[in-house]
């Protein structure tokens, strides 16, 4: 019991101890900074292994052993409050996975490398805290907190028009945490503002349905108008339609590695916080509200697709594939039965590492080409043939390809099944056009792969190199990980059905 | 005799860990991987050979079959309970199926092991066989299914398995085009097959076959209803829609004929035996539902449209792959047909006897293309024009492919007159008893006088006359015997024969020739609609566990008649199937005798059918203008303008008014509090408080650069204070 009692905090503040290394070593040593910046993100790594297996499986809800309550800021009951349950362990595993396979992925960036590296970790604990804090008002400085590092890392190591991206991206999530704020706030209150109020476990199981705020003259039902805030919160980081169009911009202009992590683990962090917090806080809203959050989420399906084979630029194209995977994932939610729950929180995690191919892939082509068009402006092709030109480099796309697709036999298939065995009882037509989704998004994948692969190598392609040994190094776990998890999902199963489960037959009683 | 997984399993698992291994080492270690390959499906055929023996030597009862299943994933936790479970299902259908399959794949193998081996560096040829050596494990994970969720995710698999042999030529452009619509259109009726499965799903409980059978047995479906359909009819719809997709069925047909552009090895495995009979073969699994949904006459005439449609358009193509390729969407009309007019048994039978023909075809064809070189481009020659007189050299191949021509051309003694006469001959007989069938049964035997005629045409343009193109001719190698290449044609080309169906394999040896009642037949005899009754009280088993029911065992060749066709049944249709059979083969000996007449005897001109009808001629060319529809029309003109607008609208439109406005309406609100300032700090200035103006000064500067940040800040400061208030 003692041994794993910390866990969480040296999970959490391991990255922390990396940027204070970094800090220690002087800017010049860049090949110093990187291989230190890799020990700590492995070291991570390691640890969350370590959690997965201590980790019981049978036990829903946050698991006692992990638990860390410490006083924080005592006048106002705010607690340095940690735990782990089967929704948030996923999460964790694919961050920590996915960080130390940026910082190789990084491995080229040549601008101001100490901020770089040191900035990436701050990310990564901040993220980490996003996943494991139970305090609500923790959770709210880690969400916020986040937004810094992200907006240095869009705006200082990003494309041509970064600045305007990251501004958008640090505005627009700002304007989400404002209503979450609110949210928060208001829930402090209700509470009585005792020693549970920003306890998110306390908070929940549907104490708020019969409270009533009285506005402009009106009583509106408590509940209902706060999830709506906390709705809209979470909502601009999934992105659900129509706060979506700050993800293409940001993608586009983010580096390789910062386009992983935001769509591979930022834009779960605004599915995870349903999952912690507005639907077990408001269930009794969530429930009433489902059949809207399934709708946008069908929005965001067809939407995006569309979107997305419209693209020319081959990151923007995945960036609008990324808006209608996470719209599987919201219908998922939406649908609040066992299948489509695990779906979700299942799609959650093979949605991370299957986009995360995606960009390491285009970050690698990108490497080579310094241009992502698979037809330019005036026109003509931007790349051609490469199947021939790069074997290796193809592959691995048609994998991370075929999965993002949801072939079966690839993990994204078992989370796209059940999320939509979960909705087609209770959403029978919003399943009939859902369906169309998997249609686009096979045509808009293949599409481009078929431009950009098949035929003769266009003329500057034929200086391209195949993936190197590093490259090929990293992207080893992923093709693993979604081919193993799409023949055996069960041991990723097995860790959050329980507490899945009982955050369904939460939601089923109202 | 009990199974075990270590006897059924091997057969999927054989090719499965070939294709794992092969993965990584096909490029360096090619020789390896091509005999790991072959290996592999020959020892599948082993184990799925030990299953056939059993089930059709053996004295098991008729309905006899094992189903054993294992869990998948279980989701039961935190108060909540679903499984998903997985098995395997082996009846006497899927037996044969097993055998077919494992053998027709096992010669194809062995078959490219020649044919790859000229064409092509090592290390492409390592790849061919990774492959195929996933495409029939999946293939025969499909045939093994016991549920509808495993059949997809099989089904699925080898969708990107012929993706990929489609595309296996990435260099060539049209191989891109080409691969990405046989994955696109069969992915069109792949949704609707998973829409399907969820509907069956949900009410059932689960995808298993028997628990479906069992439900429908029980009435279940009959009270549900979907989107306004009940449920069988919405179901049955959805999952035949992916049978339209895999099986080429009107109007899914466009993606074959382009699938030409893989290697022939691979268009004889994929695109003709077995492959696209994974379609034939789900809607015989899910024929009562089907049933119940009263989808049978849709059925029915979705297959006389394929099977006329497509043979009309293999009357113009000059390409000798193509006349292979429509010639098999027709015959799969043929089986589609079959299930539509309830012939179950003779669809099945077409299935198989199709499948051994047709790999022949098209492994003759690829035999002939082979040696044809066309020594300007260093291409192989592929179109009949420049073919002819080809007997010569090919004596082999020649009588091969013949003996295949006459089976799918439906003459006496040949396999594919066993099946495709008996299916006619059925839908001869629902015509007889319900008017609207004689729509499908026209179509289907106006086909058959097409099939005759188109194939013996080709066979004439490719083997007999004059060489039309000497260049080709005159350097086209005399074919001399190899193994590899000609064991696989002389093995095939003698299951062409009828009386390997239409025997009795019981007591009496094989000795009875297409006997019309079929009562000794084993095919007849073994092969017959699921009774869904029978499905109530069954039970699967979890691997591992004993078999603990009692085989109803039998002496050899006695088998269950209430299984096959009752006596009564057996001759009543016995005088139908009479007519039928002497119309279809005057009609089959018309098609070759036209056929003659036009190419060797050369007294009928086919030119002048084409001048006379030549609005026709160009329609068939243009294959019904099809493509044309749906990628110019539906793709160019539909789909692509509307994504561009919707791009359009969210990054032009959406973002930048709805989006960005927001600045521009903060930048505005700022502008007038400047003002307002502005004009207070002029009134106190002109007041001459001077030295309030620095202060204000400083106070807007702040106010300037802060920007929306500043306004959020004013919005928290607000709202919360209104919170507070509370």
């Amino acid at each position: 019991m003692s041994g794993t009692s910390n866990l969480l905090s040296w999970i959490l503040w391991m990255p922390i101890i990396g940027v204070l290394g970094i800090l220690l070593i002087p800017s010049a040593k860049e090949k110093a900074i990187r291989v230190w910046s890799l020990i700590n993100t492995v070291i991570t790594l390691a640890l969350s292994l370590v959690l997965y297996m201590k980790f019981d499986t049978t036990v829903p809800g946050m698991q006692q052993a992990f638990l860390i309550k410490k006083s924080w800021i005592s006048q106002f009951n705010i607690f340095y409050h940690l735990g782990v349950d089967g929704i948030s362990l996923p999460m964790i595993l694919l961050t920590s996975l996915l960080f130390s396979i940026c910082i190789l992925s990084s491995w080229t960036i040549k601008k101001q490398v100490k901020a770089y590296f040191a900035l990436l970790l701050f990310l990564q604990s901040t993220v980490f805290g996003v996943f494991m804090a139970l305090d609500f008002f923790l959770f709210y400085v880690y969400w916020e907190v986040m937004l810094i590092p992200m907006f240095f890392l869009i705006g200082v190591w990003g494309g041509e028009n970064r600045e305007y991206a990251a501004v958008k991206f640090f505005l627009y999530t700002f304007f989400g945490s404002v209503l979450m704020l609110v949210g928060m706030v208001a829930l402090y209150f209700v509470s009585g503002q005792g020693v549970d109020s920003f306890n998110i476990l306390a908070l929940s199981g549907g104490k708020f349905s019969n409270e009533v705020v009285n506005m402009f003259g009106y009583a509106f039902p408590f509940a209902k108008l706060f999830f709506v805030a906390l709705f809209i919160g979470f909502a601009i980081k999934v992105p659900v339609f129509p706060f979506h169009t700050w993800l293409p911009h940001a993608h586009v202009q983010a580096p390789t590695a910062i386009s992983v992590i935001l769509a591979g683990v930022l834009l779960k962090m605004g599915t995870y916080g349903f999952l912690r917090i507005a639907f077990p806080i408001f269930p009794e809203a969530s429930v009433y509200f489902s059949d809207a959050i399934a709708w946008l989420g069908l929005v965001n399906v067809i939407y995006g697709a569309f979107c997305a084979m419209a693209q020319t630029d081959v990151k923007k194209l995945v960036a609008y594939s990324s808006v209608s995977h996470m719209g599987f994932v919201m219908l998922g939610l939406a649908a609040m039965t066992v299948q489509g729950m695990n779906g979700a929180v299942l799609q959650m995690f093979n949605h991370g590492t299957s986009t995360a191919m995606m960009f390491l892939l285009i970050g690698i082509l990108y490497e080579r080409s310094h241009h992502r068009w698979i037809v330019r402006p005036d026109g003509t092709k931007g790349f051609g043939g490469l199947y021939t030109q790069l074997p290796k480099y193809s592959i691995v796309f048609i994998i991370a390809m075929f999965a993002s697709m949801g072939l079966p036999g690839l993990s994204g298939f078992i989370s796209e099944a059940l999320i939509f065995l979960g909705i087609y009882e209770r959403f029978t037509t919003i399943t009939v056009i859902g369906v169309i989704g998997l249609l686009i998004g096979a045509a808009y994948l293949l599409w481009m792969f078929k431009r950009m692969f098949f035929g003769d190598v266009v003329e500057e392609c034929k200086e391209y190199t195949d993936m190197n040994a590093r490259e090929i190094f990293y992207m080893i776990p992923l093709c693993v990980a979604v081919i193993f998890f799409g023949i055996f999902p069960a041991p990723i199963l097995n860790i959050m059905k329980a507490s899945v489960g009982q955050l369904v037959s939460l939601l089923a009683k109202y | 005799m009990d199974y075990t997984i270590s006897s059924i399993a091997p057969i999927v698992l054989l090719p499965f860990a070939a294709f794992v291994i092969n993965s990584f080492i096909a490029r360096t270690f090619t020789k390896t991987a091509v005999a790991l390959s072959c290996g592999a499906i020959f020892g599948s055929f082993l184990f799925a050979f030990r299953i056939f023996k059993d089930f059709v030597f053996g004295n098991y009862a008729t309905d006899y079959y094992i189903h054993k299943v294992f869990n998948w994933f279980d989701l039961t936790g935190g108060g909540q309970s679903f499984q998903v479970n997985m098995g395997v299902y082996i009846d006497n259908m899927t037996a044969v199926m097993l055998l077919m399959v494992t053998a027709v794949a096992t010669l194809i193998h062995v078959f490219s092991t020649f044919y790859m081996h000229h064409d092509m560096n090592y290390g492409r040829n390592g790849r061919f066989f990774t492959y195929l050596s996933l495409f029939t494990s999946a293939m025969l994970g499909l045939v093994l299914s016991d549920n509808l969720l495993s059949v997809f995710i099989f089904w699925e698999l080898m969708g990107f398995c012929s993706y990929s042999l489609i595309g296996f030529y990435y260099e060539k452009e049209g191989a891109g085009n080409a691969s990405m619509k046989a994955f696109m259109t069969t992915r069109v009726g792949d949704v609707f097959f998973l829409l399907g499965i969820l509907a069956v799903w949900t009410t059932v409980g689960s995808v298993t076959f028997t628990d479906i059978y069992a439900a429908l047995a029980a009435g279940k479906f009959d009270p549900v209803m979907v989107l306004g359909i009940p449920l069988a009819t919405f179901a049955g719809l959805c999952i035949f829609a992916g049978t339209m997709g895999k099986s080429a069925q009107f109007p899914l047909q466009v993606w074959l004929p382009d699938a030409m552009f893989g290697p022939t090895p691979c268009s004889a495995l994929i695109h003709a035996a077995t492959m696209v009979a994974a379609g034939v073969y789900l809607s015989l699994r899910i024929y009562p539902i089907l049933e119940a949904g009263h989808l049978t006459y849709f059925v029915a005439v979705i297959g006389g449209i394929t099977a006329f449609g497509a043979a009309t358009i293999a009357l113009v193509q000059t390409d000798l792959k193509a006349v292979l390729a429509y010639s098999t969407i027709s015959q799969l009309g043929y089986m589609v047909l079959g299930v539509g007019v309830g012939s179950y048994n003779a669809a099945f039978m077409h299935l198989i006897t199709h499948a051994i023909f047709k790999a022949c075809l098209f492994l003759s064809a690829g035999s002939v293309i082979h040696s044809l070189h066309d020594h300007h481009t260093h291409t192989h020659v592929q179109e009949m024009p420049r073919m002819g007189g080809l007997k010569n050299k090919f004596k082999f191949t020649w009588i091969a492919m013949w003996c295949c021509t006459l089976a799918i051309a439906g003459i006496p003694f040949f396999s594919g007159f066993v099946s495709k006469d008996r299916i006619l001959g059925d839908a001869l007989l629902m015509a007889l008893h319900n008017k609207a069938y004689w729509i499908p049964t026209i179509l289907g035997f106006a086909g058959a006088f097409l099939t005759a005629f188109y194939m013996c045409r080709m066979m004439f343009l490719t083997f007999h006359g004059e060489p039309r193109d000497k260049d080709v001719y005159d350097h086209a190698h005399v074919e001399h015997l190899s193994w590899n290449q000609n064991i696989p044609l002389l093995i095939l080309s003698v299951f062409t024969l009828g009386v390997w169906f239409s025997g009795s394999l019981t007591g009496q040896g094989l000795v009875k020739v297409a006997s019309y009642d079929g009562k000794y037949e084993w095919f007849q005899t073994l092969i017959a609609k699921p009774k869904v009754e029978k499905f109530v009280s069954y039970k699967a088993e979890e691997f591992g566990a004993a078999d603990t029911r009692v085989k109803n065992q039998l002496p050899a060749s006695q088998y269950d008649s209430s299984y096959g066709l009752s006596e009564e049944e057996a001759h009543h249709i016995h005088h139908v199937h009479y007519m039928g059979a002497i119309a279809s083969i005057i009609i089959a000996f018309s098609g070759v005798f036209l056929a003659f007449l036009m190419y060797i005897r050369k007294s009928v001109n086919p030119g002048w059918w084409v001048s006379t009808f030549s609005g026709w001629y160009r329609a068939l060319q243009n294959r019904y203008y099809f493509d044309d529809f749906y990628i110019k029309g539906l793709i160019q003109r539909g789909l692509l303008p509307l994504n561009n607008f919707l791009s359009w609208f969210d990054m032009g439109v959406y973002d930048r008014i709805a989006v960005d406005g927001w600045a521009k309406v903060t930048h505005f609100l700022m502008g007038i509090a400047k003002w307002f300032d502005n004009l207070v700090v002029d009134t106190i200035a002109v007041d001459g408080t001077g030295a309030s103006v620095r202060f204000f000064n400083v106070l807007l500067r702040t106010l300037q650069s802060g920007k929306i940040q500043f306004y959020f800040i004013m919005i928290i400061l607000v709202l919360t204070g209104y919170v507070l208030a509370l």
